[in-house]
């Protein structure tokens, strides 16, 4: 019920905005962020977690023909991905308080709504919902580009659309596939995530449904070469389009690989696994790279933000224990970071409207409390430690450094995996050089440009919203603990049921079957608190092919 | 066969009513005066309301694979022909309610369109219910007659009656080659009867004569409902004609030519040797599909007025739902493919009947707004009407949650359920992505561009109405498609 209510609330106020006359500019804003307050407050109340399986599950029929059920449940994982969308959305709106000016009243109608889809993609366990709700994301966010964009909006917004599309009808093909096999095995027709996740594909097919689901994750990370997509987005988007894209929306990319791609086709999974790697640590070290050559701020944000989700895509492929925790907290703290310098560079765009580096120059004299919060966040960026980004990236790398295991027979080309994490590293070092080269070039040197004499220091308004994002990284950096105790417990649980089913597909089957402890018949099985048993502490051992 | 008799007159009620009501608009035409049109509208969309009342009490009366058959086997009522029948009401019932305001603006006003568009619809709901070549040839030419003379109404414009030569000349071929196609299968089967025709075909299914006369009525039947390489038509025939009977055309004619389709291939050519022996109807209508999806959708990238955009999407619609088709040659597959089929075709029509409301609606005098260009800007000035022309292009992308989503995930589902056609639906799927683009290019310039000639929409309650009805029925069948599916999936043809 506080699952539903979480996500349905800005919806309902979303109608609630639509009776508001749009002259009554204050009062929309005013509502929406009263409701995305609510909604936040709201959300903290699901953080008491069943230990295994999900939480606050909600389960009820939709479409009984087609066995499509509204199935809703969260757990480790998803829930701090909830956690920060709501988070963030009350900063969002308060941050575009005064950036806004036409369009009101549609503007905050289509953050709520987004936010409503984003939190029903990340607590759905319907994959029928889950695709549901992955399309209706997408067109809020093409209105907010497309309407309260820059220059090159049209363009941008299109690119978006069609990128998406592309991944995400390919995987309603292979969730198609999936939920026809099932019934085929099953006489039941269900989308419903436990139960399909029984089913055991033949190589071949598992290994297509796998590209569909992970070519859809893929672009939405966005996983070298699939990036492209991504400056033109973040660059037209409006602030708080840019905030919600960099800091919940590409998580979905993380999210989806971690859920749904690798436990639903581990075989599959295996064999792409150390592609994906490759293709991480590429994407880590051309993004870093190619930010450094930006000359437009949210650009070398936004090719940053490639090179930090390489680490995602990186930790998750290693398929550790550590490596997943970290590739999920670095979600979070990239969140946090990226969406608070995305922040920083509105507040710069609205005074000055220009986003290229070379306009500005010495503001540490004339904005000072602006220089801090923006140390803090350039710091927190670059993974130093007792702040977010460091724990994250650290725990990857760790994890992933021991990952060998992991990998057997591999093509003779392959670079071990050692030297890939490795050159990873090179990507945290490069990642010191573009953001300091920011930071110097904005706060440092002579204040030569006469626009920049007089700029306004950060307003209360201003301070107020960035107060907490700063908090928040200085939590993620100094107490992991408090995320990590839902986390790990989840990504053990995964884990498990990754290894399980691993067991059962790593031989070559003529058609699908369901898997052996799996349930024969559907109606017999609880779906909600199928558990695998695991000796609390005790860290699942990597899948081996000797098992 | 049984003979005729009174239980069966009431069997043909809804068709009856429409028929006579047609008459009575003809009749009353004489009398009323220029300011009482208005009233022949009321009339014939009141006609509709109760013809699709009857029809659905039939409907829900009727057993699930019950059938009466009347006329000697001529025409049979069954769940499939009333669902069909309820569709082209429906459709009617919009398209009248579009009509007036839009002729009164241009200047061409006639009492005659109303009964234009009733005789056509009973052209239709014959089709559906045929049973026997004959009756689909008549319910074929009832509908294109009323349909011809539609299209080329608006005199005064060279367009109509361009797209009315065209459409003529092109349909009295296919009607030709139907009728060739139909006396070839008389000759090898001597039957005229779709059900004698299935007997024969039984004992005897590789007759050369046979086999082309088949292929031959296939022809035609992608004239009627633009499939390519047989869509050439559609284009200036959609152009042409006033927005209005657009929306008939594209709505009614499309479903029309379909439910002959199913029923013809689903009865009479049913028939494994046929369908997927050498030169089978399966094969040819699998390449068909793929082709019909991807030029239509490759045509429409490029276009930049809008009724020819339209036009183009609806042909490679006709595309994905002959996927459908397709999957109707295995038996095991034919009950949710047509299924699918009929879902499909219920949220189409809606939503291009809707479609066509708001590009009449933006018409005005000497200025028809058919350009991409002079929808700019219209969220902000309309915002309504952009919101509802909004659904309806995210309905045809398959954009949940729209009716047009469940349309295209229901056809697949029941396609995938068989893999031997996997690849058509990875064409079809490929080909949305590509149909997103020109969709999102009038969202794109409603809502992203500033309003360069200030739009001068025709004020209009029945219109309004109209077009609020098909955007509440693609979004209700958005959200709760699950009656409709159930109710597609329960109409088979009667055996």
């Amino acid at each position: 019920m506080l699952l539903i209510l979480t996500t349905f609330l800005p919806l309902a106020g979303a109608l609630l905005l639509l009776m508001i006359p749009k002259e009554e500019v204050g009062l929309l804003k005013g509502t929406a962020f009263t409701i995305s307050t609510l909604t936040f407050i709201v959300s903290l109340f699901l953080l008491g977690l069943e230990p295994t399986g999900f939480s606050h599950v909600v389960d009820v029929p939709w479409v009984e023909p087609l066995g499509m059920r509204f199935h809703l449940g969260i757990d480790g994982i998803s829930l701090w991905l909830i956690l920060l969308t709501t988070f963030l959305m009350p900063i969002v709106i308060a941050s575009s308080w005064f950036s806004i000016d036409k369009k009101v009243r549609e503007f905050v109608i289509a953050l709520l709504v987004l936010e409503t889809g984003m939190l029903g993609t990340f607590a759905a366990l319907d994959l029928f919902f889950f695709y549901i709700f992955w399309e209706v994301m997408l067109i809020p966010m093409y209105l907010l580009i497309g309407i309260w964009g820059g220059e090159r909006r049209l363009y941008a917004s299109i690119k978006f659309v069609l990128y998406t599309m592309v991944g995400s009808l390919l995987m309603i093909v292979a969730i198609l596939y999936l939920y026809v096999q099932n019934h085929a095995l099953t006489q039941v027709w269900t989308f419903d995530y436990d139960t399909l996740r029984q089913v055991v594909l033949p190589h071949g097919p598992q290994l297509l449904c796998f590209l569909a689901f992970a070519l859809a994750f893929c672009i939405k990370v966005p996983l070298f070469p699939f990036h492209t997509w991504l400056p033109d987005a973040h660059v037209e988007a409006p602030t708080a389009g840019s905030v919600i894209l960099a800091s919940v929306m590409l998580k979905f990319g993380g999210y989806g690989l971690l859920r749904f791609a690798f436990p639903m086709f581990p075989w599959a999974a295996g064999v792409v696994a150390p592609y994906l790697s490759i293709l991480a640590v590429i994407g880590i070290l051309y993004g870093s790279l190619v930010a450094f050559a930006q000359t437009d701020m949210k650009k070398l944000i936004a090719y940053s933000s490639v090179a930090h989700l390489g680490f995602v895509v990186l930790g998750i492929s290693m398929w550790t224990q550590k490596s997943i925790d970290g590739a999920v907290y670095q979600m979070l703290a990239h969140g946090i970071t990226t969406g608070g310098l995305f922040l920083c560079v509105g507040i710069l765009y609205v005074r000055r409207h220009t986003r290229r580096i070379d306009e500005y120059g010495g503001l540490a004299g004339v904005m000072p409390k602006f220089l801090g919060a923006f140390l803090i966040l350039t710091m927190a960026s670059i993974g130093l430690p007792l702040l977010s980004g460091f724990i994250g990236e650290f725990l990857i790398l760790l994890g992933s450094f021991g990952a060998y295991a992991t990998w057997v027979d591999l093509p003779i080309f392959f670079p071990h995996p050692k030297l890939l994490v490795g050159m990873a590293t090179i990507g945290v070092i490069l990642a010191a050089v573009y953001m300091l080269f920011l930071f110097q070039k904005l706060m440092f040197g002579p204040n030569d440009n006469p626009k920049n004499k007089s700029l306004l220091d950060l307003t209360p308004r201003e301070i107020a919203y960035l107060v907490p994002v700063i908090l928040m990284a200085f939590w993620l950096g100094c107490y992991p603990t408090t995320f990590l105790s839902g986390i790990d417990p989840a990504v053990s649980q995964t884990m498990a049921q990754f290894k399980t089913k691993w067991g059962q597909s790593n031989e070559e089957v003529s058609t699908a079957r369901l898997m052996a402890s799996g349930p024969q018949d559907p109606d017999a099985a609880d779906r909600n608190v199928k558990t695998i048993e695991i000796a609390p502490g005790v860290m699942a051992p990597a899948p081996t092919q000797a098992e | 066969m049984k003979t005729f008799d009174a239980t069966q007159v009431a069997a043909l009620a809804p068709l009856a009513i429409i028929i006579i009501a047609g008459l009575a608009v003809l009749l009353l035409e004489a009398f009323a005066g220029s300011k009482n049109r208005r009233f022949l509208m009321g009339f014939s969309v009141v006609a509709c309301l109760i013809a699709f009342g009857v029809q659905y009490t039939a409907f829900v009366d009727l057993p699930v694979h019950a059938t009466s058959s009347i006329f000697s086997g001529s025409l049979s009522t069954d769940r499939f022909s009333g669902i069909f029948g309820m569709l082209f009401l429906a459709n009617a019932a919009l398209v009248c309610l579009l009509a007036p305001d839009f002729l009164k603006e241009h200047g061409f006003e006639f009492g005659e369109f109303y009964a234009l568009v009733l005789f056509g619809t009973a052209g239709m709901m014959i089709m559906a219910s045929a049973t026997d070549f004959l009756t689909v040839f008549i319910g074929i030419e009832t509908m294109s007659l009323a349909v011809y003379v539609l299209t080329g109404s608006w005199r005064k414009n060279a367009k109509s009656s361009e797209g009315a030569m065209k459409y003529f000349l092109v349909g009295s071929f296919a009607t030709a080659v139907l009728l060739y196609g139909m006396a070839l299968v008389y000759g090898a089967t001597q039957a005229t009867n779709l059900a004698e025709i299935a007997r024969a075909v039984a004992h005897n299914s590789n007759s050369p004569i046979l086999i082309i006369g088949m292929l031959l009525i296939l022809v035609a039947i992608f004239f009627k409902i633009a499939a390519v390489p047989f869509h050439m038509w559609a284009p200036d025939a959609y152009e042409g004609a006033p927005s209005p009977v657009t929306a008939f055309m594209a709505a009614g004619v499309k479903a029309a030519g379909f439910a002959t389709l199913l029923r013809v291939f689903g009865t009479a050519f049913n028939n494994s040797d046929l369908a997927f022996g050498a030169s089978g109807w399966a094969q040819i209508i699998a390449i068909v599909a793929a082709l019909t999806m991807t030029v239509g959708n490759l045509a429409a990238l490029r276009q930049e007025n809008i009724k020819r955009m339209l036009a183009y999407s609806s042909v490679s619609h006709a595309g994905y739902l002959l996927i459908g088709v397709v999957a109707m040659a295995t038996p095991e597959l034919a009950d949710h493919a047509r299924g699918a089929i009929v879902f499909y075709l219920v949220t189409y029509t809606f939503s291009i009947v809707g479609a066509f409301g708001v590009v009449s609606w933006i018409s005005s005098k000497n200025d028809e707004r058919l350009q991409l260009d002079g929808w700019a800007g219209l969220g902000s000035r309309h915002p309504a009407a952009a919101l509802a022309m909004t659904i309806f292009m995210l309905s045809f992308a398959g954009i949940p949650p729209t009716g047009g989503f469940f349309g295209k995930f229901y056809l697949f589902r029941a396609v995938l359920e068989k893999t031997d056609l996997t690849w058509l639906v990875v064409v079809a799927v490929i080909n949305s992505m590509v149909a997103t683009y020109y969709y999102l290019r009038v969202v794109t310039a409603m809502y992203f561009r500033e309003v360069g000639r200030e739009p001068r929409p025709i004020v209009s309650a029945p219109m309004t109405a109209a077009i609020a009805i098909a955007c509440l029925v693609t979004l209700g069948l958005g959200l709760l498609p699950g009656w409709l599916l159930t109710a597609a999936q329960n109409a088979p043809i009667g055996r």
